[in-house]
């Protein structure tokens, strides 16, 4: 070797240690690198260089080139990237992340692999691209905008969702759930299960009593369809502003069996209890669970002066009057803005109880008994109190079997009313002559931006009529928006119209 | 219509009629529903556009004032319009399939619940009827039991078999077509299932033609307000450039105007300069000459100043070289100077520290000097005491050795006088007269109307007075007082005595105790006395000055009140004053020879008294300060001393003296010859008296024992001479 040539005076001794390190160290980076098959070639010049005179750096770095000559300086990596390749690799070991740079930070987020553990990721992680990853990497469709923008509250929300989605009381363990607490707890705010699955018995089950008829099937399983109990969960999530809830089961298909559509008293109750300790809660929906009158008054009950929740969704359910005058209580006794009770059962008396909270109530903005069947007595009552009602702007009575008598009322709080902007009566038999009325009221209102009369037995003119004034109403409320000190006439949005003819 | 066709279509249909009255452009769509919308909106349009004619002409109007509006604008409102027509009516589009389920939903529940009511009441009549059959058939039970021929028995038990089989039969028709009924609901089920997915494909599929449509639409509204924008872009270009020309036009003509008019100008200037050349040429060549002749004096004066400067460099030099000697000698001196300021500070602060050293050493010698003045002060006080005890020692010796001298001068004189009487009488056998001279009267030392105090006056006007009673007559003119010529002492005495009783007051009250024991005059004078004191009365002078005062007054105050006093002095003896009265009853011999006199001071009434004492302290009080050092020193004039004693000396005259010369030497004559005898009477004597000694002697040893005792007595052999 040249070496010796170069340095007869070094012992042979330092030699053979210096190389038996070279080896070591060679060998080290092959194990740990192993795509980069350069990498042991290119390791030697800095760590033997040290033990050798600066005169000799010539001679051996042209030795090395002779001997690899794919070798240049330029692919030598950087000893901090290095150090953030050797960071990533064994990030689930030893998270190092706060300690180093901003864009060392960076480079490390860049290249860490979405499936490291959450207990290690969960609360060290900020950064919106690695969480962006882990998201796209699990699901295909992803809507951050409705999870407030965040990728990671994102991504904790649908896996606590899924977590919850798939659990199966006393067959899958609840520490599964509950162990995932403290990592979401600070980032979930939503919580949408569509799907409960019942008790691991009920499978069984359903196959031996298929040829039974369901009422009796759902009688024997009642006792023990409860379901997963949110309350631990949710006691725990210090900013869950969002409940949306659906017990029930996807996709059943032909499997389908009345009990897997169960919610339980034993349900309700701990459903109850959970909400009212949840004092951050905002939005809470319960739909498509075969809620009725006494579950849908425990929950109420439980709701009464809640001191944050603003919207209450209870559709698709078979509340009843009971159930409505219960939600009627609710509303003045609450800040509640946006209550929603489509496709329940809730009849005239329920409407009246209901218009008769809503006629000094200053909080609700939305009201819908879409699918109801309050009928003319209900909306007349509704309209009554709207007339007294300075707050809700929308107002959804879509197939409640309305007819005339409610029509001429309403065209009357249509003349009064300032503060409505969206009215749906649709599928109703208003009849022509409630149209005509209708559309009288309209003439003198300047505020309402939709009316919705599909399918409600309405002349055609008086419909596209009042389509014009809604019109007139839009262009004006959008003038408004855009100059809100002085108002522009109405007419100029009706100008466009003839060239276009 | 692609829809799969069921009840909801129709209600779409119409709903679709009715909401879409827009989509203008896309008459020529591939979709045959939007080809349709696009007509019915023409239409509607036109209609439209007709009911706005009807409705009057402000919006002509309006449209004008639009069109005013930049195209740009225009467009885009148009397009937003278009495009929120569109929003709307795609979504109106998308949820007629919802509203078709729910009217769909209702229509189904209606009849839902028509159905189960008919079932209610088809499955209660069927109980009343099983009811009905059920009691007949029981009823029957109990006929049948009556039976006791079992043919009966039989007959019943197979009626009431068939009865059974027919209630049966009925309740299993029941159920079979409830069994029916369910199935046609799970088909029911199953349709609806079918329709609600065909539904959502529908829905889906409006959607997505909806997103198609208003994309494509966007995109086309979008395409048309930059076509919009474009064209107003390429008018305001081409107007701008129009505008552009025309001002550069103008401005071509301008700048021609501006040059023309500037070669003109050229031109004029050109010539202007050439003159102006041509003159400042010969001004240049006049100035060149003249100051080319400058030029040369101007060098001649350099040269000067030159040769000047020369000799002042040179001069400079040697000052300099002198004055940095001199810098030198006075750096030297400097250095000099200021090591004897060195050595001066030091000295300086030498003198500071012995200087403080003196000052405290003189003030130290400050203080026992003044403690030594004062010291000295005390002794000269005492010095002064002593000196004027010494000089009244010295007086009073003064005095007793003139007395002295005088008393042996006197003695001497009488002697020589009793002397010359002998020889004058004796020895001449002459009459001897004695000689009289004024200084052989004088007894003392010679003074001045020595000033006397006025207790002494007092003194001795008291003692006089007193004196007077026993000896009236002659003391009169003998007082050697000098008292004014009109004062006689007695009315001194009177007015003193007056002013005594008078001003009591003035007198301490101790004093007075002290006094009651007193005899009468030394009473008086110790009063008189401390009044004196305090009014301020020392001298002679004084008290002279008071009764003259007091009489003074009498004099010009009392002519009438005279005789009243007087009167009243003599009728009533006083007991107030009866002291007074008593003096005056025992001057009463004194009264008399008093009265002649016209000053008296009984006619001074007691009451004025105050008054004219008041009166004389004001007076006094002005002289008195400057009197005061005057007194201190009272030279003796010793003048006439000499005189005296020279006087004394010649007391015998040169005559007599004469006389006593030859007298002497006859007497000396005669005495010699007296000595001579008395000498030898001397020896005679002494031998007469040696004689009788040794006579005696002689005797004495003769009559002595021992002459007996003796063998041989001496006696024997003297006796024999003296015998």
């Amino acid at each position: 070797m040249q070496e010796t040539l170069v340095t007869p005076t070094l012992s042979v001794l330092s030699r053979s240690s210096i190389t038996m390190q070279d080896r070591s160290s060679t060998a080290g980076q092959a194990s740990s690198t192993g795509p980069q098959p350069s990498r042991p070639s290119v390791i030697p010049p800095p760590s033997k260089s040290k033990g050798w005179k600066s005169g000799a750096n010539v001679r051996r770095m042209r030795r090395i080139i002779a001997e690899d000559p794919e070798w240049s300086l330029a692919i030598v990596p950087l000893l901090t990237e290095l150090c953030i390749q050797h960071i990533v690799e064994n990030f689930q070991n030893n998270p190092i992340l706060k300690q180093l740079l901003p864009e060392h930070q960076q480079k490390v987020l860049n290249h860490l692999s979405p499936d490291l553990p959450l207990t290690v990721t969960a609360n060290l992680i900020d950064d919106e691209n690695y969480w962006r990853r882990c998201c796209m990497q699990r699901w295909p469709v992803c809507h951050v905008a409705r999870h407030g923008g965040s990728w990671k509250r994102l991504f904790f929300e649908r896996h606590l969702e899924n977590l919850i989605k798939h659990f199966i009381p006393s067959t899958t363990d609840p520490a599964v759930i509950l162990d995932l607490l403290p990592f979401c707890r600070n980032y979930v705010r939503r919580l949408r299960v569509d799907q409960f699955l019942p008790p691991v018995q009920l499978p069984l089950q359903p196959w031996n009593g298929e040829l039974s008829d369901s009422g009796s099937e759902a009688e024997m399983e009642q006792p023990t369809g409860d379901h997963y109990q949110l309350r631990d969960l949710v006691a725990g999530l210090s900013h869950l502003e969002e409940l949306d809830l659906v017990y029930g089961v996807k996709d059943c298909g032909m499997n389908f069996e009345w009990n897997l559509f169960l919610f339980t008293y034993q349900d309700c109750h701990s459903l109850a209890a959970t909400i009212k300790a949840c004092h951050t809660l905002k939005t809470f929906r319960l739909t498509r669970s075969k809620v009725d009158d006494d579950k849908a008054r425990i929950l109420i009950r439980s709701l009464l002066d809640h001191p944050a929740l603003e919207e209450l969704d209870l559709s698709h359910n078979l509340i009843g009057d009971r159930g409505a005058r219960a939600a009627a209580k609710l509303l003045s006794h609450s800040h509640l803005r946006v209550l929603t009770l489509a496709n329940n059962q809730v009849r005239a008396p329920g409407a009246q109880s209901l218009a008769h909270a809503l006629a000094h109530n200053t909080n609700l903005i939305s009201l819908n008994l879409r699918l109801n069947c309050i009928e003319d007595e209900g909306g007349q009552a509704l309209a009554h109190a709207l007339q007294t009602n300075k707050c809700l702007t929308t107002l959804h009575l879509g197939g409640n079997e309305l007819s005339e008598p409610t029509a001429t009322l309403l065209s009357q709080v249509l003349t009064v009313n300032t503060t409505l902007t969206s009215i749906n009566l649709s599928c109703n038999h208003i009849g022509l002559d409630g149209g005509k009325q209708l559309l009288e009221g309209m003439s003198d209102n300047k505020t309402l931006l939709e009316f919705d009369l599909r399918l409600s037995d309405v002349a055609q003119e008086s419909e596209y009529l009042i389509g014009q004034a809604l019109c007139a109403n839009r262009e004006a409320a959008r003038q408004r928006a855009l100059n809100p000190s002085h108002f522009m006439s109405p007419i100029t949005a009706k100008g466009p119209e003839n060239p276009v003819g | 219509m692609n829809p799969p066709g069921s009840l909801g279509v129709l209600e779409e249909k119409e709903e679709e009629d009715l909401s879409t009255p827009i989509l203008g452009p896309s008459i020529y769509s591939d979709n045959p529903q939007e080809r349709i919308q696009a007509r019915r909106l023409r239409i509607a349009a036109r209609l439209e556009a007709r009911r706005r004619e009807a409705l009057g002409e402000y919006l002509d109007g309006k449209k004008e004032s639009e069109e005013d509006q930049s195209k740009s604008s225009k467009q885009k409102e148009e397009s937003r319009l278009k495009l929120a027509k569109l929003l709307l009516c795609g979504t109106e589009l998308v949820t007629n399939i919802q509203v078709a389920t729910d009217i769909r939903e209702i229509h189904r529940r209606v009849e839902e619940e028509e159905i189960k009511r008919q079932r209610l009441e088809k499955l209660e009549n069927e109980v009343k009827t099983s009811q009905d059959k059920f009691d007949e058939i029981t009823a029957k039970w109990e006929e049948g039991r009556q039976k006791r021929i079992p043919q009966d028995l039989w007959d019943v038990l197979s009626t009431q078999q068939v009865h059974c089989a027919a209630l049966i039969e009925d309740k299993n028709k029941l159920i079979s077509e409830l069994q029916q009924e369910l199935k046609t609901k799970d088909d029911q089920y199953v349709k609806d299932l079918k329709k609600q997915s065909d539904d959502i494909c529908l829905l889906l599929e409006r959607m997505e033609e909806q997103v198609k449509n208003v994309m494509k639409t966007f995109r086309q509204e979008l395409s048309y307000i930059e076509k919009a924008f474009e064209i107003e872009r390429q008018e305001l270009l081409t107007s701008n450039k129009k505008k552009w020309e025309r001002a550069l036009q103008a401005h071509n003509a301008k700048e021609l105007e501006y040059l023309m008019n500037r070669i003109k100008k050229v031109e004029d200037y050109e010539k202007q300069l050439n003159k102006q050349r041509i003159w400042d040429w010969e001004e240049y060549n006049m100035i060149k000459i003249k100051l080319e002749q400058d030029v040369q004096i101007l060098e001649q004066q350099l040269q000067q100043m030159k040769a000047t400067y020369q000799l002042n460099q040179e001069k400079l030099e040697y000052n300099f070289q002198v004055l940095k000697k001199r810098d030198e000698e006075s750096t030297v001196i400097k250095s000099q100077q200021k090591r004897k300021i060195n050595r001066l500070h030091d000295t300086l602060n030498n003198l500071r520290s012995k200087y403080a050293k003196q000052i405290k050493q003189f003030q130290e010698e400050n203080q026992s000097l003044t403690s030594d003045y004062k010291r000295l002060v005390m002794q000269f006080k005492e010095l002064q005491k002593a000196m004027r005890h010494f000089a009244l020692i010295d007086e009073k010796q003064f005095r007793e050795i003139w007395l002295m001298n005088e008393e042996e001068a006197k003695e001497l004189i009488s002697r020589a006088f009793d002397v010359d009487r002998i020889i004058h009488t004796h020895h001449l056998g002459l009459p001897w007269t004695v000689p009289d001279f004024w200084f052989l009267r004088n007894v003392g030392p010679i003074s001045q109307q020595q000033q006397k105090s006025a207790t002494q006056i007092l003194e001795e006007v008291l003692m006089q007075t007193e004196e007077e009673e026993t000896e009236e007559a002659a003391s009169e003119a003998e007082s050697y007082l000098d008292l004014p010529k009109q004062i006689s002492a007695k009315t001194t005495r009177k007015i003193l005595m007056l002013l005594c009783d008078e001003s009591g007051f003035l007198i301490e009250s101790k004093l007075l105790s002290l006094l009651l024991p007193l005899e009468k005059n030394e009473c008086y004078l110790l009063k008189l006395d401390a009044i004196f004191s305090a009014l301020g009365i020392e001298s002679e002078d004084d008290l002279y000055k008071l009764v003259n005062f007091f009489l003074r007054y009498r004099v010009y105050h009392s002519p009438s009140s005279q005789e009243q006093t007087s009167l009243m002095s003599a009728l009533e003896p006083g007991e107030k004053r009866d002291l007074e009265e008593q003096k005056e009853e025992s001057l009463g011999e004194g009264e008399a020879e008093e009265k002649e006199h016209p000053p008296s001071p009984m006619l001074i009434h007691p009451n004025d008294v105050l008054k004219i004492l008041e009166a004389f302290v004001m007076g006094l009080k002005k002289p008195r300060d400057s009197r005061a050092p005057v007194k201190l020193k009272h030279v003796r004039d010793d003048s006439k001393d000499s005189e005296y004693w020279e006087a004394l000396t010649t007391v015998i005259s040169d005559t007599t003296q004469n006389l006593w010369d030859a007298l002497y030497t006859a007497l000396e004559k005669y005495h010699l010859i007296l000595t001579q005898r008395a000498t030898l009477l001397i020896e005679n004597n002494s031998l007469e008296q040696q004689n009788t000694e040794l006579q005696m002697l002689l005797q004495q040893y003769l009559d002595s024992k021992i002459n007996s005792e003796l063998q041989v007595p001496p006696t024997q052999v003297f006796r024999v001479p003296t015998t």
